[in-house]
């Protein structure tokens, strides 16, 4: 058996009435990307946190490195840390605004005793790494713009040489250039330290790009889970076929079938039985309201086989030659 | 044939601590009847205030329209009177915003706001009004209109207030509609709902659009022309085909390089290096050329203006076209 980095086996995280996270599984290998996404409310950041046990499961257990999370004291657990690290959305609400980007960066050295005897030399090898310059260390959260906060947060995450790394919609709050900006720098980061990720998001096309492997989540469970390609131009779940087909692309006049929900999203206090995407499933059968599918080869649908994939998903957008010559120039 | 909308040489300036900040600092731009025109750009390009100023709902102060013309159907808005443009809002130009509870009132029903719209600017009965409401409510296809004509903003969901707010900015059917950000908020499948509505109702309307987006799918999608802004200024201006098939500006070409794409497989994407200038960044020069890998030393001294490089496509670049 290969041996996964984190396994999470039977998840289960309910908020008083709400259902957030309604039995979910998965395993991430060291040096992949594993993308959750989702909708609003479907539970993906709740399984970022119950993932480094930063909120403690209803039910569910999270191993990490073949070690059972829910064993570890409190010490324990902050050691383990050092492995598993998360940046999220809104670097801004996790610095401190009155520490230096130096302290702060210095903090979780100090903490698991890394780096002891020369940790500001450290400090100016983080920002190098993350493309800040060694002056920046003087300066105060306040000072930087988003996408430089963003890379204060990751510098942090990356101080204490993890293994995994959670991203909560870590480019979502950021202005298209300075996303691509920080998507480069966590691809470079995962290629020359062998990080993995987790990496929880919204947006398809940003997780196209960035993933190995993609799970779909609706209302706390996994609609489908398969590997990148696979999934963006296969997807086999009407859940992921629809998804895919509602994003706006940027290729005016291309032509794409698309497959329209109806409805919203049902309250996850009150899920659907069964299948809980019946009530907005255009295949959706008796069966799905009575029986609830289980995930088979990456799939939780019962009629997967029967429903064709559409075949748009797989159209080839002609590459413009003078366009990609252009942008070139800006790769540095 | 007369513009429905003329916007020259548009100026709108907001004073703050240190000095005046030029967030729209010279924007031309004019719109058909029955177009679409996606006005696209980051954060602080001045996309937001552009429509806003066309409105007249710049707060003054701090923000004061410093010079320019808006003309709608040949009239300078500029020139109106507080009666004048509140008899126009809602009614011959209406806008739609990101958040619908920056338009909705929390303490009336839905179809009572949407009612009110019929009452003030076309002096409908009430029982004309009420009808009038739930069809529009029906026409944006929220479920049992007639229930939820009662129903107060709290108790829809995020699409079903969009859609609301939406029936409300229509109800009077406007000839131009601001559209502002109108999906951001939205989930990827609402989001679908919401633009086909949209292109539905425009091609029943026949209502002019400003769609103002940072979403360059958004705008391929629902716009004609797009004019990309940057640091207060339009810099390209063309056919929504044109844009993205042969973009002139660099800006443009950048930016259409840092999305990721969802049906291409690509190794790294272009980002443009640096930031977007800050409101006080001055200098001579062009505003991009501190990011600009193609920039020459005119570039520094001297601001390029919208230059026509084929008919209906304007770039503000020295070295247009690339």
């Amino acid at each position: 058996m290969k041996k996964e980095l984190l396994e999470v086996k039977g998840l289960v995280k309910h908020f008083g009435p709400v259902r957030a996270v309604d039995g979910i599984s998965f395993e991430v290998a060291a040096g992949e990307t594993l993308a959750l996404v989702g909708e609003s409310g479907c539970g993906k950041s709740t399984v970022g946190r119950l993932a480094l046990r930063l909120l403690e499961p209803t039910a569910g257990k999270v191993w990490f490195e073949g070690e059972d999370l829910s064993t570890l004291g409190n010490e324990a657990l902050r050691a383990r840390r050092r492995s598993m690290q998360i940046i999220f959305q809104d670097p801004y609400g996790s610095l401190n605004p009155r520490m230096t980007v130096g302290q702060m960066l210095q903090e979780p050295l100090l903490l698991h005793g890394l780096h002891m005897n020369r940790t500001e030399q450290r400090v100016k090898e983080l920002l190098a790494l993350v493309g800040l310059a060694p002056e920046h260390a003087q300066r105060y959260a306040h000072e930087f713009s988003g996408g430089q906060r963003q890379r204060i947060g990751i510098a942090r995450a990356i101080a204490v040489e993890p293994k995994l790394i959670i991203c909560d919609e870590p480019v979502s709050a950021l202005d298209v250039s300075i996303q691509a900006q920080v998507i480069n720098l966590l691809r470079d980061l995962q290629r020359r330290l062998g990080l993995a990720y987790i990496f929880i998001a919204h947006d398809l096309a940003v997780v196209r790009h960035i993933a190995t492997r993609v799970a779909v989540m609706y209302l706390g469970r996994i609609a489908e889970i398969a590997g990148k390609t696979e999934l963006f131009e296969r997807p086999r779940h009407p859940y992921t076929q629809a998804l895919l087909s509602a994003i706006p692309v940027p290729e005016p006049g291309l032509s794409r079938k698309r497959i329209l929900l109806e409805g919203d999203v049902p309250s996850p206090v009150n899920p659907p039985s069964g299948c809980r995407f019946r009530t907005r499933c255009p295949h959706a059968q008796a069966r799905c309201a009575s029986e609830e599918p289980g995930l088979e080869d990456g799939v939780a649908c019962h009629f997967w086989r029967e429903i064709p994939a559409p075949a748009e998903n797989a159209v080839l957008i002609a590459v413009n030659e003078r366009l990609t010559r252009l942008q070139a120039a800006f790769r540095p | 044939m007369k513009k429905l909308l003329e916007v020259k040489n548009l100026r709108t300036h907001f004073s703050v601590e240190s000095g005046e900040f030029r967030a729209v600092d010279g924007v031309s731009f004019s719109l058909d009847a029955g177009r679409t025109l996606g006005i696209v750009g980051e954060s602080g390009c001045g996309k937001s205030v552009s429509a806003l100023s066309i409105m007249g709902l710049v707060p003054q102060p701090p923000g004061r329209i410093a010079g320019g013309e808006i003309l709608f159907e040949g009239r300078d808005l500029l020139k109106f009177g507080a009666a004048q443009l509140r008899a126009l809002r809602g009614n011959r130009i209406s806008m739609i915003f990101q958040e619908p509870m920056s338009s909705l009132n929390p303490a009336f029903t839905v179809g009572e706001q949407i009612a009110e719209v019929l009452l003030q600017h076309k002096r409908f009965s009430k029982k004309k009004a009420k009808d009038r409401a739930i069809e529009m409510l029906r026409r944006v296809r929220i479920p049992s209109p007639e229930l939820r004509y009662d129903d107060y903003p709290h108790r829809l969901s995020g699409g079903m207030r969009q859609r609301a707010m939406i029936a409300m900015a229509l109800a009077c059917e406007p000839t131009l509609l601001i559209a502002d950000e109108p999906t951001t908020a939205l989930d990827v499948t609402i989001q679908a709902q919401v633009l086909e509505l949209m292109r539905g109702l425009r091609e029943e309307t026949g209502t002019a659009i400003v769609l103002i987006t940072h979403d360059l799918g958004v705008i391929a999608e629902l716009a004609d022309d797009v004019a990309v802004m940057y640091a207060g200024r339009i810099v390209e201006h063309a056919s929504v085909e044109r844009l993205f098939a042969e973009p002139q500006h660099p800006y443009t070409i950048g930016l259409l390089g840092s999305i990721p794409r969802l049906h291409l497989e690509q190794e790294r994407l272009a980002a443009i290096e640096g930031q977007v200038p800050g409101p006080f960044a001055g200098g001579a020069g062009c505003r991009f050329q501190p990011r600009c890998p193609f920039s020459i030393e005119k570039c520094q001294v001297e601001d390029p203006s919208l230059l026509r490089l084929h008919d209906g496509h304007e770039a503000a670049c020295w070295k247009a076209p690339l």
